[in-house]
């Protein structure tokens, strides 16, 4: 009895599965083919301490050009211009200027940002001058007793970002004059992990970008000789520590959409709003 | 039910059993115990303060209406939205990376412990396996990039000007399952070779081969190990950071490929809620703290409904393999 | 009907035998798969063992100085610098791997053994998802609880202002600190140690057992001695399994350990425990933002062709441990 039931089971299941096999093999490559796309997008990569800026501004110029959509891949300044180079994306957004290594891109400046320094509020210190910051970050002064201004006598607890960061470069150069960063400072990896342990630590000084430098992120900034780290003071370019924020393109064959996105970035009031309210400085922007 | 009382059934369940208070326990036997339950309440003490660091964290912010919506970019942190989409995506990524690394990982299991030969091979598999278990994730993430950026696999991602882009749900899954696969290779392993073999010889005695065997009783006999070990790589699948960094390209919410149902959101970016907690926490740049921790509590409680359903099935099938 | 394989004979290959093509040939697919991402890693590391010799194991120069010394030469694309001295970075993880794996091991013996026998029922429906659980809790929470509340107890509470003026300006005592790492990483591995002693404690033959309590042993000694030897196989897979799962942890090790590419030293005391240091895997998660650099990038491969060749190692000693378990018929 059981031969017989199992050939006949057993065809019944070939027949059976053979076609399944061929309505799968006639559907999947129906499923996988693009459809006709409404909308086109455009993609881009760069800094990740600028991707909430960035996402704001996206869907602020998708709201008026419904069919252009981003698509932003945080890796790195560095790496977004050779992103661009090697053509991967059609656009990048950097922290630092061009180098001469960033050849065959054509860089524009969009908008302005500020690295504060701050310290814990239970520390007084209101004024700290340029080249005692440096002392400070390069280990010469270890102790608040020998900072003017403070209350504290304590050892500082310097906190800075950590080598591969954008902002420890810029504060290397404007600060440190190129020198590298003391082995007591404690490096942490974003900016919001400095200002969690300024916060929680009564001396510890780290410096942050100007978005985590409100008092909902628990640290009081300091004037750097003298100025304040505030919006105003920034787009004058009164205070030291302002640096510009980049869009990179390719020289040759750039996307005609990304550079009109780029030029509503820098002139458009509404991307001026959107960057004032997110924490940056707008530059040209009317 | 202990290992030693359950062979018994209840009517002839043996008088109630004396914890130390005979005679032959020694000083150090009961050090031993004391030790043992220390470290267990302790140990339960830990795993329930972390729930409730997260439970007072969170709560505070968690509202229905975070799980519904989709994040959105806006400088007001009170319209950014919730993490609907983030959640999804894990959901998503833990599926498609354990369906395929459970199989695979009872596959490689069964044949290190049944089959194995040529031994050399077994040798290099295990090496290669317990290699695996020790990569960091961001190595696997490094190494699936430049894989996914091959032109062969451009079908699993997005495309532009002709340059594959490598980052989809498809490129992250695959690398994902990689991180998991360890765990369910080495527990499945285990749970099969503490078998006795006269288990096996019973079964080939009755004229079963070994691969019938294996699915007929060996296996069913290693499921808890199995369930185990893809608790364990589940869990390593879904709390991964590195991976879905890289390789799922960090978009707020679903970046459709194109306009397909299911395939075209495989193909686009997207996020997970892990990926969503380090973005939005201290250590990335979304500066939503409150959003993070709230998220996290979900994905807490999420995993605590999955172990406890899962647990519950095991009881029963346990329940039903000592009957 | 026919998977007892008794008709098959009739068709050539017995089911055995494709089973065993079959898994064997998955098993290849696999294996091809790691070997190629072996070869890859080491490929694209070679240059920075080739430029540094033996020396790129040993100590040297600040190994966070070399970082930036190799980032920038690439970057700026001067002439490549190669000089790396990682000693360092794999001092401070083998210091934090042992410490963790050691104090796991203790403990989640103890759990584990607990667990599976001496609990009350209760208590053991409650242990067992809660194992499960702190299993899957994601690395980024630990990190976040690690940055959020024991890093600040251990810097306000047990580092003293006279022990950070002693060490300054060389390094900072903050709470980012070897006890941080260790602490954290115990309770992150634990949970796969007691899982898997778990489970392998369950699978120890009850007569052994029954037969040792019948002899008069008490029951804490019946299942040390008989009980945990017996399963004393799946106690060194358990323990490869989480050595290895911390060798590879990075995201959390480099929130909580320091940061700083410095090797504590015991020699220095009580300060010991609180110096800052950066194991390998959590080098190379700060640092993936600089693979553009050729000459960086090759040194992180560098970095995480160690951590393979260590899990390899691992693998190894894991198998020769088991060996002499499987005299008196143990399978291991």
């Amino acid at each position: 009895m059981l031969r017989p039931m199992g050939a006949v089971m057993k065809g019944t299941t070939l027949r059976s599965k053979t076609r399944a096999f061929v309505i799968m093999a006639a559907v999947i490559p129906v499923l996988a083919l693009p459809a006709a796309a409404a909308a086109s997008t455009l993609f881009g990569s760069g800094s990740s301490a600028e991707q909430p800026i960035l996402n704001v501004l996206f869907r602020g110029y998708n709201r008026q050009h419904h069919k252009i959509r981003f698509n932003f891949l945080p890796d790195g300044g560095n790496t977004g211009v050779k992103d661009v180079q090697a053509g991967r994306r059609l656009f990048a957004v950097n922290t630092r200027p061009p180098l001469p290594s960033d050849s065959r891109t054509t860089q524009f400046k969009l908008f302005l940002d500020g690295l504060c320094v701050a310290v814990n509020p239970s520390n007084r210190l209101s004024n700290l001058p340029i080249p005692q910051a440096k002392d400070i970050f390069t280990g010469v002064d270890t102790n608040w007793g020998q900072v003017g201004g403070s209350n504290l006598t304590t050892t500082i607890d310097p906190v800075g970002r950590n080598s591969s960061a954008g902002s420890y470069t810029f504060f290397q150069s404007a600060v440190l004059g190129g020198a590298t960063q003391s082995s007591n400072v404690h490096p942490v990896t974003s900016d919001g992990l400095v200002a969690t342990a300024v916060a929680s630590d009564k001396n510890a000084i780290g410096y942050v970008g100007l978005a985590h430098s409100g008092k909902s992120s628990g640290v009081r900034t300091v004037k750097l000789n003298g100025v304040g780290c505030n919006a105003h003071n920034i787009k004058n370019e009164s205070y030291p520590l302002f640096r510009f924020i980049w869009g990179v393109v390719p020289s040759t064959h750039a996307s005609v959409q990304v550079e009109k996105f780029f030029d509503w970035v820098r002139t458009s009031k509404q991307a001026g709003q959107i960057i004032s309210r997110a924490g940056a400085v707008p530059a040209f922007n009317k | 039910m202990s290992a030693l009382g359950a062979s018994l059934s209840p009517s002839q369940s043996p008088p109630g059993r004396r914890t130390g208070a005979s005679p032959s326990w020694r000083l150090s036997d009961r050090i031993g115990l004391g030790f043992a339950w220390l470290l267990g309440l302790l140990f339960c003490a830990i795993a329930a303060s972390i729930v409730l660091y997260f439970l007072i964290e969170g709560i505070q912010y968690l509202r229905p209406s975070l799980l519904v919506t989709n994040p959105t970019a806006s400088v007001n942190e009170s319209q950014t939205g919730g993490f609907l989409d983030p959640l999804l995506g894990t959901v998503i990524v833990a599926l498609m990376a354990m369906a395929v690394a459970i199989p695979t990982g009872i596959g490689i299991a069964v044949w290190l412990s049944e089959f194995g030969r040529p031994s050399a091979l077994a040798r290099v598999t295990e090496s290669c396996i317990e290699m695996l278990a020790g990569t960091p994730s961001v190595v696997l993430a490094l190494f699936g990039t430049i894989l996914f950026e091959a032109p062969a696999l451009g079908f699993l991602s997005q495309t532009s000007r002709g340059i594959v882009l490598g980052q989809s749900f498809f490129a992250a899954s695959a690398m994902l399952s990689l991180v998991g696969l360890p765990m369910v290779v080495a527990t499945v392993r285990e749970g099969l070779q503490v078998i006795p073999s006269h288990v096996r010889e019973a079964s080939y005695a009755v004229g079963k081969t070994k691969i019938a065997t294996t699915r007929r009783v060996l296996l069913p006999a290693a499921r808890p190990s199995l369930i185990t070990g893809s608790m364990l790589g589940l869990g390593r699948v879904i709390g991964d950071t590195a991976v879905v960094l890289l390789l799922l390209g960090g978009t707020l919410t679903f970046s459709n490929a194109n306009s397909t149902p299911v395939l075209g959101t495989l193909r686009g970016t997207g996020d997970t809620l892990t990926g969503y907690i380090y973005y939005n926490a201290p250590t990335g740049d979304g500066n939503q703290p409150s959003k993070a921790y709230a998220a996290a509590f979900v994905l807490m409680l999420i995993v605590l409904a999955l172990n406890l359903g899962v647990d519950f099935a095991l009881r029963r099938s346990r329940a039903r393999l000592w009957n | 009907m026919d998977e007892d394989g008794l008709l098959e004979e009739a068709y050539g290959l017995s089911q055995d035998q494709r089973a065993e093509l079959l898994l064997g040939a998955l098993v290849c697919v696999v294996v091809a798969l790691l070997v190629a991402m072996i070869a890859f890693v080491f490929h694209e590391a070679w240059p920075s063992f080739a430029h540094n010799g033996v020396g790129w194991f040993g100590p040297g120069g600040s190994v966070d100085g070399q970082i930036q010394a190799i980032f920038t030469s690439g970057e700026l694309n001067q002439v490549a610098v190669w000089t790396f001295h990682a000693w360092p970075l794999i001092w401070s993880t083998i210091l934090i791997t042992a410490a963790a794996v050691a104090i796991a091991f203790v403990g989640s013996l103890f759990v584990a053994v607990f667990m599976v026998e001496f609990a009350p029922d209760r208590l053991k429906r409650v242990l067992e998802p809660v194992v499960r659980l702190l299993a899957s809790v994601p690395s980024v929470i630990y990190g976040l609880l690690g940055v959020l509340v024991i890093v600040p107890f251990i810097g306000d509470h047990l580092i003293t202002e006279h022990e950070k003026a002693s060490v300054t300006p060389v390094i900072q005592l903050s709470g980012s600190s070897v006890l941080a790492a260790v602490l954290i990483l115990t309770v992150m591995i634990a949970p796969i140690m007691i899982a898997v002693f778990a489970d392998g404690l369950r699978a120890v033959p009850r007569g052994w057992l029954e037969g040792s309590l019948a002899l008069g042993i008490n029951r804490w000694r019946t299942f040390w001695k008989v009980g945990v030897r017996t399963a004393r196989p799946v106690l060194v897979a358990g323990t490869v399994l989480a050595t290895a799962r911390a060798l590879g942890e990075a995201v959390m090790l480099s929130m909580v350990s320091g940061g700083v590419g410095f090797s504590p030293n015991p020699a220095d005391g009580l300060i010991f425990l609180f110096e800052p240091s950066r194991p390998l895997a959590a080098t190379i998660i700060a640092n993936t933002e600089q693979l553009s650099s050729p000459p960086m990038k090759h040194t992180l491969y560098a970095i995480a062709a160690v951590l393979l060749f260590s899990a390899a190692m691992l693998s190894l000693i894991g198998w020769a441990a088991k060996q002499p378990m499987k005299r008196y018929g143990v399978i291991a």
